[in-house]
């Protein structure tokens, strides 16, 4: 295996709120390989979103306290100066948001937008960024690119714009590029195109792509390694057939057992999770997931909190691993 | 037709699935904004001093230590002293005494302008923001007109058409208010007017009058207060300036503006004649305006959210 | 036009020919009207008393502004419904109250739907003050406590707001809101896109409960086609303005005839690994075209992976197709059935839509 793009190690993101000190991540461990596609997965609250946030320096620094570790290429983002962090944006990480208008600037054309990080970062020439930009466009399969470089956003559908944003994050052909639901607003339809044009770049370029959804059937198409976030902990992680066809987590069980099934003609109930998340202000003692778990045991499972432990058969590259008492039980 | 069940025979409805919430009874609201306003102490003075003002208002006559118009040959344009200490004015009348009374007059003509103007333009408003179209052309464009002359000309012209006197100055002052609460409540009841929450009110048959009074008016009102608190302050300067130009109450009863008119004459010989009514205006227009900014950021649910702690 | 229904089910809500057309207004002074956004545009659609209905589609073709005209909360520009017989687009003051009673609406953002300045209990009994149902305030507060309990909520939650609630259990409170009346018609506008996964699960459940339990016509409208799948007796897909497919959820689900469908349900992703490995997705070209531009013939003609000849010049109707009963696609693949195109010069190129763009 290379070496990997990003290694996350021990992440913990604080934020300080009128109700208290909220732990939005608590001990987040992973890392991103070349060509690699990491999907997080989790629900609103799982601290997923803000994760990525602390690696990139974008959470307020006056409420938020960031600890761990996080190396790009080698190089700790915590620790590293604003400027540089601004340099390493662009040519080293790709951001992606789910709207793509809080990415993009409404007074300037595509083109403008693009070729500003272009040159920002090297290309010298205008002409040359120009250039740059038209093939950029036609790369993420933005219809006739050479019209759409003097569009403006609002002239662009939402499908279109979200690939004006991908563009942007590839123009610096950047070995990382994160995703935060980035496909989440778009119609299926765009969306397939989407996810076709990411794993393109990812197999072309070998970007390591970091995948953040609460969409577990896009997991299954993209990902090949996948993490499960609940209570701002890793609960389960492993392959994507690891955690999607042989989920060991109640949790990671739960959200499947969830999700309607297109494919079959099931006219059961679908199974829920009971209750809400808790709150960062408040976890639980022992395992996140203890309160609102259906097969929740002994005190353990509410006193002591579970590692992140490898289930099933290990020695393996990418083990398989979960945060859960439940593992031990059902194997004793 | 569909019968719902009866509670009796409610097929066993599951248990409520997630936690509920176990807070403290809900307060009312206007006890949570009371209590957001308290904790914003430039806001919370400016209130008290406010009540203060109007309580002196109010019990002008218990409070003042001289009648307004004793006058008293032997003490013109004193100085202030123990006896008097404001000092006196030209005629020997208590100074003191004349800005405690005149506090009747300025606050009365400032509360009924603005009332006039927030009844009307509220209502302007909230026709045009709501019904748009037509509507909406026909009330703006009035108010634009309106908008568009020099508040005082307007004033002035309204004076000079119908006489000097307090009634007139107070229709004088709220109708140029008036296109002022117009489109803030306007502005406020378009975005309202689009809430979901609306649209599901209708879907239940709601009527136009129920959504206004219901939904629109509750949820449009925070702009609306806080440019009351604002335009009370441009009122009580609106008064005065009035009052100055010899357009408002009427001698000899005094207001804080006809204070100032016939203190310009002494300004060399006796600071204290301008001063104490222009201070009193002062602290009165301050008073308004800071807290109509406290308001602001109180009825901000944003704001809100954050000094509660509470919200989504 | 060839009518979707074959006569034999019992039809509470029924469209025929409807257009919900808004006009694109320039800025400026005087407003020229500069064109048409055909938002809904001639949608036949039978809604059977008793079923659950799914309409499906993707943003901006119109399956909002349809669940919203067949109830008139948007007026039709053309066309007919009828809900139980009554022609709704003639309504008058009454009998539309009355209808508003008898047609519930759940909303997609549970946040923005609930007044923030008024109690659950005020939210959930304005269908009864405003029809006069169970007067007084003892019989109301008790027909709150009923509502409330029927959508799994705790009674004793009725004299808070809504900011002290999760998405979840506000989406409760719309539904409660919704079945106040008591009415026979549901419809359901994106009521759970803005929801968790598993709380989706929860209000999915409750729908279907809620549906059986009262006897209710749902009208389910979203894009998202699993969840339509799980609670539909049948399925309508739409595309820009227009119900090009309709069927029993089975049939359309599993042997979808038209292409647009096709690709839609290829589209969505499964969370099966395996399956997505080896599925064939098929990735259409472009975007959907605007509403004020809609091309002529069959509207799906520029993204179409199999048009042909007859698409630009014949508007498809609804034809029978398939194998199962009922089942109905506008579609030329099947039979060139439709109005031919008018042309005013018979020689010039057909039209503006590129199939390339």
């Amino acid at each position: 295996m290379t070496a990997p793009v990003l290694e996350v190690e021990d992440l913990r993101v604080d934020l300080r709120t009128p109700r208290g000190t909220a732990h939005v991540v608590n001990g987040l461990s992973y890392t991103v390989g070349a060509g690699e596609t990491v999907a997080v997965v989790g629900e609103s609250g799982s601290g997923k979103s803000v994760s990525v946030l602390a690696l990139l320096g974008l959470l307020p620094a006056r409420t938020a306290t960031v600890t761990g570790r996080a190396l790009l290429d080698g190089e700790d983002l915590l620790t590293m100066s604003p400027e540089r962090l601004r340099q390493v944006r662009g040519p080293g990480v790709g951001m992606v948001f789910q709207d793509p208008m809080t990415s993009l600037n409404p007074v300037l054309t595509v083109g403008r937008q693009l070729t500003e990080g272009l040159r920002a970062h090297g290309t010298p020439s205008k002409a040359a960024a120009r250039a740059r930009a038209v093939e950029l466009l036609g790369e993420v399969g933005l219809p006739d690119p050479g019209r759409a470089v003097d569009r403006y956003p609002h002239e662009l559908s939402g499908g279109m714009r979200q690939r004006v944003v991908i563009a942007i994050a590839l123009s610096n052909s950047p070995s990382l590029l994160i995703a935060d639901e980035a496909t989440t607003a778009l119609d299926v339809t765009v969306q397939a195109q989407i996810l076709d044009l990411v794993e393109r770049l990812r197999t072309e370029h070998g970007t390591g792509v970091v995948w953040i959804t609460h969409d577990l059937g896009v997991v299954a198409g993209i990902a090949d390694r996948v993490l499960v976030m609940y209570g701002g902990r890793c609960v389960e992680d492993g392959t994507v057939d690891d955690v999607l066809e042989r989920p060991v987590h109640p949790y990671t069980r739960g959200l499947l057992g969830a999700l309607p099934d297109l494919a079959t003609d099931d006219d059961a109930d679908l199974a829920t999770i009971p209750g809400t998340p808790p709150p960062p202000t408040d976890l639980p003692p022992g395992c996140v997931f203890w309160p609102r778990c259906p097969v929740r045991g002994d005190t353990r499972c509410e006193t002591e909190q579970p590692p992140l432990a490898v289930v099933g058969a290990g020695g393996r590259a990418l083990p398989h691993r979960a945060a859960t008492w439940c593992a031990e039980r059902e194997a004793s | 037709m569909t019968q719902l069940p009866t509670p009796g025979a409610t097929p066993a409805a599951p248990p409520p699935s997630e936690p509920l919430p176990t807070a403290a009874p809900p307060r009312p609201r206007w006890r949570e904004t009371l209590g957001l306003l308290a904790r914003n102490p430039t806001a919370a003075v400016s209130a008290v001093v406010l009540v203060l003002i109007v309580l002196m208002a109010v019990f002008d006559e218990t409070l003042a230590p001289d009648g307004p118009n004793d006058q008293d040959p032997s003490l013109q344009l004193q100085p202030p002293s123990w006896d008097h200490p404001f000092g006196t004015d030209e005629f020997g009348r208590d100074i003191l005494s004349r800005v405690v009374l005149g506090a009747a007059t300025s606050l009365r003509v400032g509360f009924l302008s603005v009332a006039f103007a927030l009844v009307v333009g509220t209502l302007i408003g909230l026709l045009a923001g709501f019904y748009g179209r037509w509507v909406d052309d026909t009330l703006m464009r009035l108010m634009d007109v309106l908008f568009a002359f020099p508040a005082v000309l307007l004033a002035i012209a309204i004076v000079a058409i119908r006489g000097a006197g307090p009634a007139n100055a107070i229709l004088a002052i709220g109708i140029v208010y008036v296109p002022i609460f117009a489109r803030v409540t306007r502005a406020s009841v378009l975005g309202v007017r689009e809430e979901v929450y609306v649209r599901a009110s209708r879907s239940v048959g709601a009527s136009d009058w129920r959504l206004i009074t219901r939904h629109v008016l509750p949820n449009a009102a925070p702009p609306i207060i806080v440019q009351t608190s604002i335009s009370l302050a441009f009122a009580v300067l609106a008064e005065a300036a009035l009052s100055f130009l010899g357009l408002g109450p009427r001698r000899p009863n005094p207001s804080w503006g006809l204070m100032l008119a016939d203190g310009r004459g002494f300004i060399d010989q006796a600071w204290w004649y301008t001063v104490f009514p222009g201070l009193a205006i002062v602290v009165t227009v301050l008073c308004f305006n800071l807290l109509g900014d406290g308001l602001r950021d109180v009825l901000d649910p944003r704001q809100r959210t954050l000094m509660a702690g509470g919200g989504r | 036009m060839t009518s979707p229904s074959t006569g034999a089910p019992d039809v509470l809500v029924s469209a025929r020919g409807l257009e919900v057309h808004f006009p694109v207004r320039s800025g400026g002074a005087l407003r020229r009207t500069t064109g048409l956004l055909r938002a809904v545009d001639g949608v036949d659609l039978d809604v059977h008393r008793g079923e659950t209905l799914g309409l499906v589609g993707e943003s901006g073709c119109g399956k909002s502004t349809l669940g919203n005209a067949l109830l008139r909360l948007v007026p039709p520009t053309g066309g007919t419904v009828t809900f139980d017989g009554a022609d709704v687009t003639r309504m008058g003051r009454r009998e539309l109250r009355e209808l508003r009673r008898r047609a519930g609406m759940v909303f997609q953002d549970p946040f923005a739907s609930l007044d923030p300045r008024r109690t659950v209990a005020q939210t959930v009994a304005e269908p009864l003050e405003v029809h006069g149902l169970h007067p007084g305030r003892q019989a109301r507060a008790a027909r709150v406590r009923e509502l409330l309990q029927l959508v799994g909520l705790d009674p004793g939650v009725a004299a808070r707001y809504p900011h002290e609630f999760s998405g979840g259990q506000r989406q409760r409170v719309g539904i409660a809101r919704a079945l106040a009346g008591e009415p026979d018609f549901l419809v359901c506008d994106e009521a759970i896109a803005s929801l968790d996964v598993s709380v989706q699960a929860q209000v999915l459940n409750l729908l279907r409960r809620l549906q059986r339990q009262l006897g209710l016509t749902l009208l389910f409208i979203s894009h998202d086609l699993s969840a339509v799948r799980h609670v539909s007796d049948r399925i309508a897909v739409m595309y820009l303005g227009r119900v090009v497919e309709v069927g029993p959820a089975s049939a359309v689900a599993a042997e979808p005839q038209m292409p647009y469908t096709r690709a839609l349900l290829s589209a969505v992703p499964l969370p099966h690994p395996q399956l997505e490995r080896s599925r064939q997705r098929i990735v259409l070209r472009g975007d959907v075209p605007s509403p004020s531009r809609v091309p002529s013939g069959c509207r799906f003609r520029t993204r179409c992976p199999d048009v042909f000849a007859p698409c630009p010049d014949v508007d498809p109707a609804l034809q029978p197709v398939g194998s199962a009963p009922g089942h109905v696609a506008a579609c030329h693949l099947h039979g060139v059935v439709g109005t031919p195109v008018e042309r005013e010069r018979p020689d010039a190129p057909v039209d503006a839509g590129d199939p390339a763009a």
